[in-house]
């Protein structure tokens, strides 16, 4: 049979099922469209795509786990060399600080045994001053005494008169003595001394 | 010549007996099996039928057991979600709010890319998209969601307000607000079921076409006998052609539906 | 051989969308030879464009099978 298309196609609609235009929708596939659709929905929405993104969820909570692992370890890393270097800044500053007290402390105990040795230099000096001092005093005396015995014997001897008279022999004496600290002896003596006693 | 009967009894509308070639009309798509008339059960719902069964266990046993560390088969299964949900949902959704329509975008990529690749897979060679009853069905479907959720987002007020681009002068906004409504509730499911069923109707044609040709000058005498070497060629070459039509069809489509949902989903338009 | 009208109308019809369909794709090889790395952008882009311009095609189909007394 050889038909035109226009006009087989004009005569489709009133045909039975088997010869229908294309673009009109046979029903019972319409529905078994849904049907599918429906069907196929189901099942995808309730196993596989929760199972899949199950496993993409664990997937990314393992590789986000292992990154987040390995970031908290640098992270401590970095806290604990941060720590460590503060503890040596720490213990630096504080070593210096020793050190600066100890110089202070050396310096200072310099200084008082330097003063403490000059005080002790001074104590000895003056103490072997006045030793000096006592001695030259009683040294002085007791040449006096022997002065005067030893001039009493010689002038005795001399002047063959005893002066066993204690008075005048102490007076002969102190008058002499007196004489010659008063610079009548030694005239050379006379400028400084004579007029001090 | 058993061969060329055999042939032509591979082409289904080459009736062979006359000396005439009858092109294949639209009517090679309606194949009952059970029934008669308006509510025959068609070949075509029984391959979806299969289609579905054939889908919901494979990817039920595929992604049963999805652990961390992928198998072999929880890997192909992940590459082909992956294609849906990355390359498709997310990408036009935006990684937003995307997860919530993943399901519903695979499903429909996976049954019709299925359902596409029927019209070269040799069991079956009828693309049941074909049939403009399951287009139509997953068109409404699509349709229902993508105005339910935008309404449901913004308002019926302001969905409808909505679909005027802000930034437009004053005077303009009535015309586009006519041709964004017409697009909107009239153009997209009408091209979206239409793109579907045009394309595979058409591929199925142009293969019958070559095939029944080719069966046909098998008939015929030796001249035409070699001219029909070359029209296996060309259909064979269909078949491929087919093939990469059927799956950017079903790219198409889950795209287009994505598309539909961003632009409802998406705050301003 | 028989057709009709039609079928020549809608042979036609379809001169726009293939230009149209050329034209884009030409348009998405450029970009993404120009760019590489903008080749996930452009391809849904490209893909949608090529379906509405597919859409002005598939009205034609449709025309072609609507019966006109």
């Amino acid at each position: 049979m050889h038909i035109t298309a226009a006009s087989s196609l004009a005569a489709l609609p009133m045909a039975s099922g088997e010869e229908k235009l294309p673009l009109i929708p046979h029903i019972p596939e319409l529905i078994f469209g849904f049907v599918m659709l429906g069907i196929l929905y189901a099942v995808v929405a309730k196993k596989v795509v929760p199972n899949l993104e199950r496993a993409y969820e664990e997937r990314r909570a393992a590789i986000e786990g292992g990154m987040e692992q390995a970031e908290q370890a640098q992270t401590e890393a970095r806290e604990a060399l941060e720590k460590y270097t503060a503890q040596l800044a720490e213990a630096r500053a504080e070593a210096n600080e020793i050190r600066e007290t100890a110089r202070e402390q050396g310096a200072q105990i310099v200084t008082e045994m330097r003063a403490q040795a000059q005080a002790e230099a001074t104590r000895i000096t003056e103490a072997a001053k006045r030793q000096v001092e006592a001695e030259r005093q009683q040294a002085v005396v007791q040449l006096r005494t022997e002065v005067g015995t030893l001039s009493t014997a010689l002038a005795s001897k001399i002047v063959g008169e005893s002066l066993e008279d204690e008075v005048r022999q102490k007076g002969i004496v102190d008058r002499f003595l007196t004489e010659l600290e008063s610079g009548d002896v030694r005239p050379e003596k006379v400028t400084t001394t004579g007029q001090d006693s | 010549m058993s061969m060329a009967a055999a042939l032509g009894g591979l082409a289904t509308l080459s009736t062979a007996s006359g000396d005439s070639f009858e092109t294949p009309t639209p009517a090679i798509f309606y194949l009952p099996i059970i029934g008669e008339g308006d509510w025959a059960i068609t070949e075509q719902m029984f391959w979806g039928g299969v289609s579905v069964l054939l889908l919901s266990l494979v990817m039920v046993r595929l992604s049963a057991k999805a652990a961390v560390v992928p198998t072999k088969g929880q890997w192909m299964m992940e590459g082909f979600y992956n294609f849906a949900r990355n390359g498709i949902a997310r990408d036009m959704i935006g990684s937003k709010d995307f997860l919530r329509f993943v399901p519903l975008l695979f499903t429909l990529f996976a049954l019709i890319l299925l359902n596409n690749l029927f019209g070269i897979l040799p069991p079956v060679m009828n693309p049941t998209t074909g049939r403009i009853g399951f287009p139509i069905a997953f068109t409404v479907v699509v349709y229902v969601v993508y105005h339910w959720v935008g309404i449901s987002r913004k308002g019926l007020g302001g969905y409808l307000a909505g679909l005027v681009p802000p930034g437009l002068p004053g005077w303009i906004k009535g015309p586009i607000w006519v041709l964004e409504f017409i697009t909107f509730f009239i153009t997209r499911p009408l091209t979206l079921a239409l793109r579907l069923f045009g394309n595979m109707f058409a591929g199925h044609m142009l293969i019958v076409l070559f095939v029944s040709a080719g069966a046909y000058f098998l008939t015929q005498g030796i001249v035409f006998q070699l001219l029909s070497v070359p029209t296996f060629i060309m259909a064979a070459a269909m078949v491929l052609f087919e093939g990469l039509v059927q799956f950017l069809q079903a790219y198409v489509f889950t795209l287009l539906a994505a598309s539909y949902i961003a632009g409802a989903v998406a705050d301003d338009h | 051989m028989f057709g009709n009208l039609s079928l020549v109308g809608y042979g036609l019809a379809t001169i726009g969308p293939a230009i149209a369909v050329g034209l884009i794709f030409a348009a998405y090889i450029s970009g993404v030879a120009r760019q590489p790395e903008a080749r996930p952008l452009l391809q849904p882009i490209a893909i949608l464009g090529f379906a509405l311009a597919e859409a002005l095609a598939i009205f034609g189909l449709v025309l072609y099978f609507v019966p006109i007394r």
